[in-house]
């Protein structure tokens, strides 16, 4: 082989990396933090985009049926939920399968946005010990690929909605504004969970153990008001405002509310009022992750 | 950005003052909330271990300096300072203009994407606008000299294949200030002419250079300042041949007085490789 060496057209193209000017003493504070985080998304959204393509793509290889798994997979979850509650319980709920199904869609992109938001920094400790970029990028590419097997889900959901034509109504086109707010909530859990990881290693563990209970805790399987009949609930009504406080009850609830609607009612619209309080609590929450990830990012580099 | 750092003037490439790197041992490598949690529960104070301390140096443009020294002296932990990827615990430091590290060699390359698209997500990662990151895919493509592979998965490269492309994605910008750690460890003999060849074009294209080598030759021939570093602190500023030899001379220092430890504990001396 010939070593002549091909020399690059001489470019102009520098890095963007700003010039760095660091001064230990300077404390920045919380609303430089969150501004830090904004601006980093922002110079850095097309970072985002490549690494959810890329996210994407390594889903569909390295299993026999590919991206047939973005469908499979929460219809099998709710046949075994289906199989679990009609032998457990008692009470009977009509069309339970879509009863459940509304629910463990938006939670299973949840628990895996959380799950792979968990590792995503870490994942990458070789990079970032060796180039300097916002680390914030990869919890938020890790969520927003989870919007995808989301959307791959709504297939499977219409295939249901065929067994369950009465339940078909106008109000399915609201789903994309309920899930705007669960993503808002979601992205802030996973910017939490991925700094906290760098940190504590076991903190993966912990997740998942919480997230099975949280779902467990929030109306999915049940509904909100089947609480009432629960004698801890009548005597102790915080425990039943407390439940209807979790975010995951107000996303189910409206999740439900418009593609099954009630046992004994059709599809409505959800509650606007708790989804806009839901909505303004998320954003807060966010930023307040954003200014904890911006605190935690400079120590990063040392200690992966 | 001021004008000037603590009254200096302007002119210079790079500008630290009293640098610090301090690590906190505590939260250092894989640890569990369990042992973290035993150790706030007992009190144990937090161990902390200077990287580098009381550093200062200055990098005019159109110079190129050399940092040398033993192993863990805190040299790489400079540059990760200098390339803003560790902020120090301490002190002030100014970097003007665009800085690249070539310490970057097939960092962030992703298994399951193709040479192509890896160029692209690298581009993204270096904080490359995407137009500018298609403007030099073609030249990057020819340059890494990969054939049809550069449409393949990464999994399917060797590893001489993939420090080929990531090479050649690390020198496609031209820096203002070139940071540079052991980069002509790697690939065959060929290529690793080629890159040399590379180097020393980005090094005449840049407005400065810190370079980070335990090749000597490299310091004397190419380098008008050099640095040694031990220990975390600067033991010695100046001319590289000078530099090179008392670097020389405390090794050797370094290795009789080992080996004098080693005998007066009643151990055999460990040869040396």
């Amino acid at each position: 082989m010939p070593s002549a060496v091909i020399g690059f057209d001489r470019m102009s193209a520098t890095s963007e990396a700003p010039a760095a000017f660091h001064d230990a003493a300077a404390n920045p504070g919380p609303l430089d933090l969150v501004n830090g985080a904004i601006s980093d998304v922002i110079s850095r959204r097309r970072l985002i985009r490549y690494l959810v393509q890329a996210e994407i793509k390594k889903r569909g290889v390295n299993t026999v049926l590919g991206n047939l798994w973005w469908v499979l997979d929460p219809l099998l979850l709710m046949a075994v939920y289906v199989v679990l509650v009609t032998v457990i319980s008692r009470r009977s709920i009509p069309d339970y399968p879509l009863f459940i199904f509304a629910a463990i869609l938006p939670w299973k992109w949840f628990t895996t946005a959380v799950q792979d938001s968990t590792t995503s920094v870490i994942s990458q400790q070789r990079l970032i010990k060796q180039i300097a970029f916002p680390k914030i990028v990869l919890p938020i590419a890790a969520t927003t690929a989870g919007v995808v097997g989301f959307a791959f889900g709504l297939i499977p959901l219409g295939l249901i909605m065929l067994l369950y034509p009465d339940r078909i109504s106008i109000f399915l086109v609201l789903i994309p504004i309920i899930a705007a707010v669960q993503y808002v909530f979601t992205l802030a859990v996973s910017i939490l969970v991925a700094a906290g990881n760098v940190f504590f290693r076991d903190l993966g563990n912990v997740v998942r153990h919480l997230l099975r209970l949280w779902f467990y805790l929030s109306p999915g399987l049940y509904a909100l008001s089947h609480l009432d009949s629960i004698g801890l609930m009548q005597d102790h009504p915080i425990f039943r405002t407390l439940a209807a406080m979790n975010p995951f009850a107000v996303l189910f609830e409206a999740y439900r509310g418009v593609i099954y609607g009630t046992e004994t009612g059709p599809p409505g619209a959800p509650n606007w009022y708790h989804l806009g309080v839901l909505l303004v609590a998320s954003v807060i929450f966010l930023a307040f992750a954003g200014m904890v990830f911006k605190r935690l990012e400079p120590n990063f580099a040392k200690v992966l | 950005m001021t004008d000037s750092v603590n009254g200096r003037s302007l002119g210079h490439a790079i500008a630290a003052d009293d640098l610090g790197v301090r690590y906190n041992l505590r939260f250092n490598r894989k640890k569990s909330m369990q042992r973290t949690l035993s150790q706030v529960l007992s009190r144990e104070p937090v161990e902390q271990f200077w990287a580098l301390r009381h550093v200062s140096l200055r990098v005019a443009r159109g110079e190129s300096l050399a940092v040398i020294g033993p192993n863990g002296a805190g040299k790489s932990t400079l540059l990760q300072v200098l390339a803003g990827i560790i902020r120090p615990s301490e002190g002030v430091i100014d970097v003007r203009g665009h800085v690249s590290g070539l310490l970057t060699l097939g960092a962030g390359f992703d298994q399951e994407l193709t040479g192509r698209e890896n160029i692209l997500l690298g581009g993204a990662f270096l904080g490359l606008d995407d137009a500018v990151a298609r403007a030099l895919l073609p030249g990057i493509v020819e340059y890494a000299d990969l054939g049809d592979f550069i449409d393949a998965p990464l999994k399917a490269y060797s590893s001489g294949m993939r420090a080929r492309l990531g090479f050649a994605i690390a020198t496609s910008v031209d820096p203002d200030i070139l940071l540079l750690d052991e980069v002509l460890a790697t690939g065959d003999a060929t290529f690793r002419a080629k890159s040399k060849e590379r180097v020393l074009e980005l090094v005449g294209g840049a407005k400065a250079v810190v370079l980070v080598t335990h090749d000597m030759t490299w310091v004397q021939e190419y380098c008008n300042r050099a640095l040694l570093i031990e220990k975390g602190h600067v033991v010695l500023e100046g001319e590289p041949g000078e530099i090179v030899t008392a670097h020389r001379e405390h090794t050797e220092q370094e290795k009789l007085r080992k080996a004098e430890a080693a005998r007066q504990a009643g151990i055999a001396p460990v040869i040396a490789r």
